[in-house]
């Protein structure tokens, strides 16, 4: 056989093994009960934060925990640990994405993404600057 | 109704050169393609340049009267009114044409009819092919602010809309006063973000780099077109490495931007757009490589056509990604959805298709039954070379594409967790196999070479590299295989090229162009290996009890004003923050402590938080840069809400002290010391009243820097009521009341009201050292240079055919 062909089938072997391997360690997007069935496995968890419950953010005693309570789409609420600081805005958020697992009934995440409504172009903000009778 | 003011005749002549753009487009493709068919018949070809000249003349004042509008705030336009406002410096004006979708499209129109002017006046058998694909993209590009509905569609999005007759406008309120534009306070402005000078650059240069995609590709088609099927390599070749110059330097640019101005910590964070640029780069890095093993040896005709498709088809790619929507927040880039990701789909579509079909009608001349290329030429080991970075590109794009896998397929795959350790576990690899193809590559001939003279001429470079390797390695604590691999790589390539240079090539600048991009990869890929794998993040929490492996991010810390942290070799002081336009900038010095136990200031930072009512509050680092090192600052929290600026001089609820003579009162900046009682205060202090009784109590305060002030609160009775006459100390933030004595137990009670923004005002922050990150810096600049050398030494050689 020709060299060509071994190098080509290597390749071609080598790409597909990326492709299942990012398939089989990708995290997925998941509920809290997915989540809570699953501890310690990673997932990505859509949801809103419950902003009638307090955030616990004290960076006198760590500059690092930042504590809320998120409701996913179902509406299953759970508290989750954030390991970082308190994100900019954050209470502005219309719909976060938390990315960790569950641990006791807590779910540490380890990374979080925000949906602004502002990045969106929500109303208020559309008619900045615009006169109003 | 009539409306006051407008100035409607801008918009109609900007619809109208809209229009003749589009249109000449259409008329110059057309006209190309039957010049093509009958190359004798120079007719066609004279209407196919009027067209391109009606064409470039239009698409050029098509800028001319969106950049009038905006320097004179036409807000009648919707466009301008998004994207620009009254106080916007006019440096950046230009910044106005990038922030929106319509203008970025123009923008890339005008860098292709810019590049086309190189074909008309150097192209010469070629420019009738290769125009006619030029102006078939054009088309497309047009139709993308033509703005016309055809039924319910909207073909493409119009940037001279009028305010009033915008979609989301129409139905307010305003949209029926006659006097509406004098009432508009000011524009929406420009995202802050984007008011920052790499932001000028590293757009238009990105777009140049992706413009320039489309030469190769064009004459990849044309050829095709024209049935010279092996003849556009030559021409095109100069083009490909412009393109791997152009597109290489608008990458950069966009890291350096993100390094100087985003707050991930880094130049690099696998961010989909930016991997969504990346892969084109990679892809187009690969079919010049191809082109010159096609060039030599008329071996690898396939894979030059795919890889010049893959590339182009790819930016259209990651057009799609960023102006569809689809990404939503997972990037910075993402543009707002204008609905026109069905247009972005047939544009690649068709492109897709006309590559294709031209392929496969031509497919006996393009693949071809080469004999095997021999395992000691150079040309193999090229080849090997462009393989790895396919497998390189496969990694990413599937992994970008997530989100449209998950649209397509209704999967729920999410993009992985830990990016960096996710790419690294491939990419880390595929660099280390290519620094070492990079090292070796050149010193292979053509064909067929003698490996035992490749190995001895490698031996010095090797030797070197070792040595290298294990010093640096030791010296900076690398322990981590797969790290140290790619250091050694990296050097390698570096070494073994520099050696060629001078030692082969003496230093021979025509021929030079490779070796010095070859150092320029090896120095990045170094300089980002050894400034990533190296960092150290200083502002280590080191106060707080290890929480346990779930939480290992440690990397923040608190920063009270005015008190100093030690973090590695320095001292830090948060020492004021002030408000400038959208940015509050925290000043934080950085002191250095003397034999002597002094401490002296070695430099001071501002980071700043960006109050960016468009995308959320954005804090953007300050960084120091030494030859050797940067130290990166970024305040991560800022209480902005209560410890903010504006509530600063409002204060807290007093707070109670008990104290008897000679206690001490702790304050968040200062201790004052109760001293003594005066039975006969100052009455000047007070309205006074004949049978007030007044006694006064003398306070001796002191603050962090034990600088001295005092504080003399009254306490008064009259007619059986006591209240206080309190003492403000302006520069402390402090308010003090005496407001009972009991005379029992000799006790007094001292309140004390500190202004908000005492007690509150601390930042957050994290402070990185990136070593050496100027062997990044310094190889990009060999690597411009040296696609630039290797650009025109093709284009020369073409030239010369």
């Amino acid at each position: 056989m020709k060299k060509s062909y071994i190098i080509g089938i290597v390749v071609i072997a080598a790409a597909f093994a990326i492709i299942v391997s990012t398939v089989s360690k990708s995290s997925t997007y998941a509920d809290f009960g997915t989540a809570a069935d699953h501890p310690g496995k990673v997932y990505h968890v859509v949801g809103t934060l419950n902003l009638d419950r307090p955030f616990e953010y004290d960076p006198e005693v760590n500059a690092n925990i930042f504590g809320f309570f998120m409701k996913d789409n179902n509406g299953v609420e759970y508290k989750v640990l954030y390991n970082g600081t308190k994100p900019q805005d954050f209470e502005k958020s219309e719909q976060i994405v938390i990315i960790g697992k569950m641990k006791d009934e807590v779910f540490v995440a380890s990374d979080i993404l925000m949906k602004c409504p502002s990045k969106y172009a929500g109303n208020e903000m559309q008619q900045q600057n615009l006169p109003n009778p | 109704m009539e409306y006051l003011g407008e100035q409607l005749i801008y918009g109609r002549i900007g619809n109208l050169l809209i229009a003749v753009s589009f249109a000449a487009a259409l008329l110059a493709v057309c006209a190309y393609l039957f010049n093509m068919k009958r190359p004798e018949d120079a007719a066609w070809r004279r209407v196919g340049r009027i067209s391109f000249g009606l064409h470039a003349v239009s698409v050029i004042s098509i800028f001319g009267v969106l950049y009038y509008l905006i320097v004179n705030h036409r807000f009648e336009y919707y466009y301008v009114w998004q994207h620009s406002s009254t106080i916007l410096p006019l440096r950046y004006i230009m910044s106005c044409f990038w922030e929106g979708q319509e203008g970025s499209f123009l923008l890339w129109t005008f860098w292709h009819v810019v590049l086309a002017v190189f074909i008309l006046r150097r192209g010469g058998t070629w420019e009738p092919p290769v125009m006619a694909v030029i102006m078939m993209v054009q088309v497309f590009l047009c139709s993308m602010v033509l703005g016309v509905y055809l039924g319910d569609f909207r073909i493409g999005s119009n940037p001279f809309v009028l305010l009033r007759e915008h979609p989301e406008m129409a139905n307010l309120p305003f949209a029926s006063m006659p006097d509406y534009l004098d009432r508009i306070e000011d524009g929406r402005g420009l995202n802050p973000l984007l008011q920052n000078y790499w932001m000028v650059i590293h757009p238009p240069v990105l777009f140049l780099g992706f413009a320039a995609t489309l030469m190769p590709f064009a004459f990849a088609v044309g050829g095709l077109l024209s049935g010279r099927v092996t003849e556009w390599i030559r021409p095109a070749l100069g083009w490909a490495y412009f393109g791997v110059m152009a597109l290489g330097m608008g990458i950069l640019m966009g890291a350096a931007w993100a390094y100087e101005a985003l707050s991930f910590g880094g130049f690099w964070a696998w961010d989909p757009v930016e991997n969504a640029s990346l892969v084109p780069w990679l892809t187009l890095v690969g079919a010049a490589h191809v082109m010159i093993i096609q060039k030599r040896n008329q071996e690898s005709l396939l894979s030059s056509y795919l890889l010049c498709v893959i590339t182009f088809i790819l930016v259209l790619y990651s057009t799609f990604l960023t102006r569809s929507g689809i990404l939503g927040d997972t990037s910075v880039h993402a543009f707002t959805d204008l609905g026109m990701s069905g247009q972005l789909l047939v544009y690649m579509g068709f492109f897709v298709l006309l590559a294709v079909v031209l392929l496969i009608r031509h497919r006996k001349s393009v693949i071809r039954r080469n004999p095997e290329e021999h395992a000691t030429s150079r040309e193999f080991w090229m080849f090997v070379g462009m393989l790895v970075l396919a497998i390189s590109a496969t990694q990413i794009t599937f992994t970008t594409s997530l989100p449209v896998i998950n649209k397509i397929f209704g999967t729920n795959m999410a993009p992985p967790a830990e990016p960096v350790e996710f790419y690294n576990s491939i990419q880390v690899p595929v660099a280390v196999i290519i620094c070492m193809l990079v090292g070796i590559g050149q010193f292979f001939k053509y064909k067929r070479s003698d490996v035992r003279k490749v190995m001895q001429s490698l031996v010095v470079s090797a030797a070197a590299s070792v040595i290298i390797t294990v010093a640096v390695a030791w010296a900076m604590g690398f322990t981590r295989i797969h790290y140290i691999a790619l250091l050694f790589a990296s050097i390698f390539s570096v070494t073994a090229n520099a050696d060629y240079l001078f030692r082969v090539l003496r230093g021979r600048l025509r021929h030079s162009g490779a070796s010095i991009a070859h150092v320029g990869i090896g120095l990045i890929l170094l300089g980002t290996l050894v400034s990533n794998a190296r960092s150290n993040i200083i502002s280590n929490n080191v106060l707080n009890i290890d929480l346990g492996e779930d939480f290992p991010n440690n990397e923040n810390i608190m920063l009270v004003r005015n008190d100093t942290l030690r973090m590695a070799d320095y001292y830090v002081t948060y020492r004021e923050k002030r408000r400038e336009g959208v940015n509050i900038f925290y000043t934080i010095d950085y002191l250095e402590r003397r034999e002597d136990g002094t401490y002296e200031k070695a430099f001071t930072l501002e980071p700043r938080v960006q109050l960016n009512a468009r995308m959320g509050n954005v804090a953007e680092p300050d960084t120091r840069h030494f030859p050797d090192r940067d130290i990166y600052t970024h305040v991560t929290y800022a209480d902005l809400e209560t410890g903010g600026l504006d509530d600063d001089r409002a204060y807290q609820e007093p707070r109670e002290w008990t104290v008897r003579l000679g206690d001490t009162i702790i304050n968040s900046n200062s201790v004052m010391v109760l001293r003594s009682l005066n039975k006969s205060p100052d009455t000047t202090r007070w309205t006074v009243s004949g049978s007030d009784i007044a006694v006064s109590a003398l306070l001796q305060v002191s603050d962090v820097n034990m600088k001295g002030y005092t504080a003399e609160p009254v306490f008064v009775i009259r007619n059986n009521i006591a209240f206080t006459i309190e003492d403000v100390l302006d520069e402390l933030g402090l308010k003090i009341g005496f407001t009972r004595i009991d005379p029992g137990t000799e006790q007094f009670t001292i309140t004390v009201a500190e202004k908000k923004g005492n007690k509150k005002d601390f930042i957050i922050m994290k402070a990185i050292v990136f070593p050496y990150i100027n062997i990044l810096w310094t190889g990009c600049i060999f690597m411009i240079i040296g696609t630039a050398m290797a650009a025109r030494r093709r284009f020369r050689q073409a030239r010369q055919d």
